[in-house]
């Protein structure tokens, strides 16, 4: 058979990639929601010098940062069966998604856990000392003083972290997922396109994380508000409105008939 | 009442406090002076436990605290007796300036939002800030952040108010503001220890001096006496670099 590159089929299988998307986006979500649990009691231990689980939590941290995600995959989908059987706990009729689901919470909780542990160190000593001098208690401090502007701090980062995850979601298919990868790859296998496949997978990549990165950077500004020191312009999804145009309006007092202007 | 008997405290091997007693009267306003490492900054903050005293005992009012024996328990009840005013102002970052002061009001003393928020608005109206509400810590010159930490601690009813060196970090321009702020409170006759460099501002509106140097209380007593009638040569010598022979105002 004669292989033609057909920009035709890059346009077909983008809806036909588009239907595994709530997957793959099931997994980030997951993944990421199990990170953030695991990630702030992994972080705890180490800021409060916690004798024991700030061993443990640190033995956590070095293998899911030192070892490929894929073989963490491997490890978690093939070892844990059969560690599991020693204790007469059946999962191998557990579906494939929460092993996936699972290991990949538990490497983006490794991050997550150094993420916030900077952020929180990051945070003033003396921010502390004002809770505690106007009466508060340590759990009182860390919840309502220290946790939120740390997390300010840690969204930039924490945005990386979801759109490298986005990313990863591509391992699942080594397990059988049928995830956006997944399908892509028996797309291609049907057509023998697999250039055009992988374009249109690509192309689909590359539009969610500008999504997420645009959402996040409203989080972020969000999070970050008692940081600036100006009121900005109201902006959706990061576009900012064009500012030359609005003050061309305001010279020509179009604004004096009452033109509705959405200042913030 | 407050008293401090014999506190100790000591980083690694250099004892900075060696045995402090310190008697305030309810409604007083003494002010702390010294050199800087005299250890004054680490006694106002022994006072409510931001430094963990090695040795002796505080009381405020009722309650006092052994510090070789204070449990959790012991040292929060201890905190909710004072409030302190920093030198680098502290103000909790992620929140507007009436959010600062009714934080306090809220989580600490379990008043209602709307009481709280009404209190908040009161004090912040009597430091000169009515107008910035809403504004956060870092739209807010030194000046007015300092105010607002006085507010936030004028809020919490405390038996004490602690200044750590308040006008420290500010620039000349704006120490008057908030001297002036601290000089109306101390006339409502609430008790206040404050910890300064500011001489004349000590002279003026304390009833007690403390002069401390070397971890030790050097010389204590009326401003009267103290600024103008020095016992002891170190205080003499301290006070001669901040108070010229002659004055140059009108």
């Amino acid at each position: 058979m004669e292989y033609g590159f057909d920009i035709a089929y890059v346009y077909k299988y983008v809806p036909k990639l588009l239907s595994t998307l709530d997957l793959t986006l099931l997994i980030v979500a997951g993944a990421i929601g199990t990170g953030l649990i695991i990630g702030l009691l992994v972080a705890l231990p180490r800021l409060y010098h916690v004798p024991v689980l700030r061993q443990l939590s640190q033995v956590y941290v070095s293998f899911f940062r030192g070892t490929p995600v894929l073989i963490q995959l491997f490890l978690f989908y093939y070892g844990l069966p059969e560690i599991l059987k020693l204790i007469y706990i059946d999962v191998t009729k557990v579906p494939v998604l929460y092993f996936v689901i699972l290991t990949l919470g538990l490497h983006a909780g490794a991050f997550i856990s150094e993420t916030i542990r900077g952020a929180v160190i990051a945070v003033n000593r003396g921010q502390v000392e004002a809770a505690y001098a106007v009466g508060m208690t340590g759990y009182q401090a860390f919840t309502r003083i220290i946790l939120p502007q740390a997390l300010a701090i840690a969204v930039p980062v924490f945005s990386n972290l979801v759109i490298a995850m986005l990313k990863e979601t591509s391992l699942a298919f080594t397990l059988g997922v049928m995830e956006m990868t997944g399908k892509a790859q028996s797309l291609g296998a049907l057509s023998q396109h697999f250039l055009e496949t992988y374009l249109s997978l690509a192309i689909i990549y590359l539009i969610i994380s500008i999504l997420l990165e645009r959402i996040l950077l409203v989080v972020e500004r969000r999070l970050q508000r008692h940081m600036r020191r100006d009121t900005p312009n109201r902006n959706w999804l990061g576009i900012r409105r064009w500012l030359p145009l609005r003050r061309l309006t305001q010279e020509l007092n179009l604004d004096k008939k009452e033109v509705p202007h959405y200042e913030a | 009442m407050i008293k401090l008997r014999g506190i100790r405290k000591s980083f690694g091997r250099q004892e900075v406090l060696q045995g402090i007693d310190l008697t305030v009267e309810k409604g007083e306003v003494v002010a702390i002076l010294g050199p800087s490492g005299s250890g004054k900054t680490t006694l106002l903050r022994c006072i409510n436990y931001l430094e963990k005293p090695s040795d002796g005992t505080i009381h405020i009012s009722d309650f006092s605290l052994d510090c070789k024996h204070a449990g959790k328990k012991e040292i929060h009840a201890l905190r909710q007796r004072s409030a302190m005013v920093f030198q680098q102002y502290n103000l909790f970052n992620h929140k507007t300036a009436l959010e600062n002061v009714m934080e306090g009001l809220v989580i600490v003393k379990k008043l209602s939002k709307d009481e709280a928020r009404k209190r908040g608005i009161q004090l912040l109206e009597k430091v000169g800030l009515g107008a910035k509400l809403d504004s956060y810590p870092s739209q807010l010159s030194g000046g007015q952040q300092q105010r607002v930490g006085i507010a936030r601690a004028l809020a919490l009813e405390p038996e004490v108010i602690l200044f750590d060196e308040p006008t420290s970090a500010l620039d000349p321009e704006l120490v008057g503001e908030v001297l002036a702020v601290i000089r109306r409170i101390a006339k409502e006759g609430i008790t206040m220890i404050i910890v300064t460099h500011e001489m004349g501002f000590a002279q003026d509106v304390a009833n007690h001096v403390v002069f401390m140097d070397g971890g030790v209380i050097v010389e204590e007593g009326p401003p009267s006496e103290l600024f103008v009638n020095p016992k002891e040569e170190r205080t003499k010598q301290f006070l001669k670099r901040y108070t010229p022979e002659f004055s140059y105002s009108i």
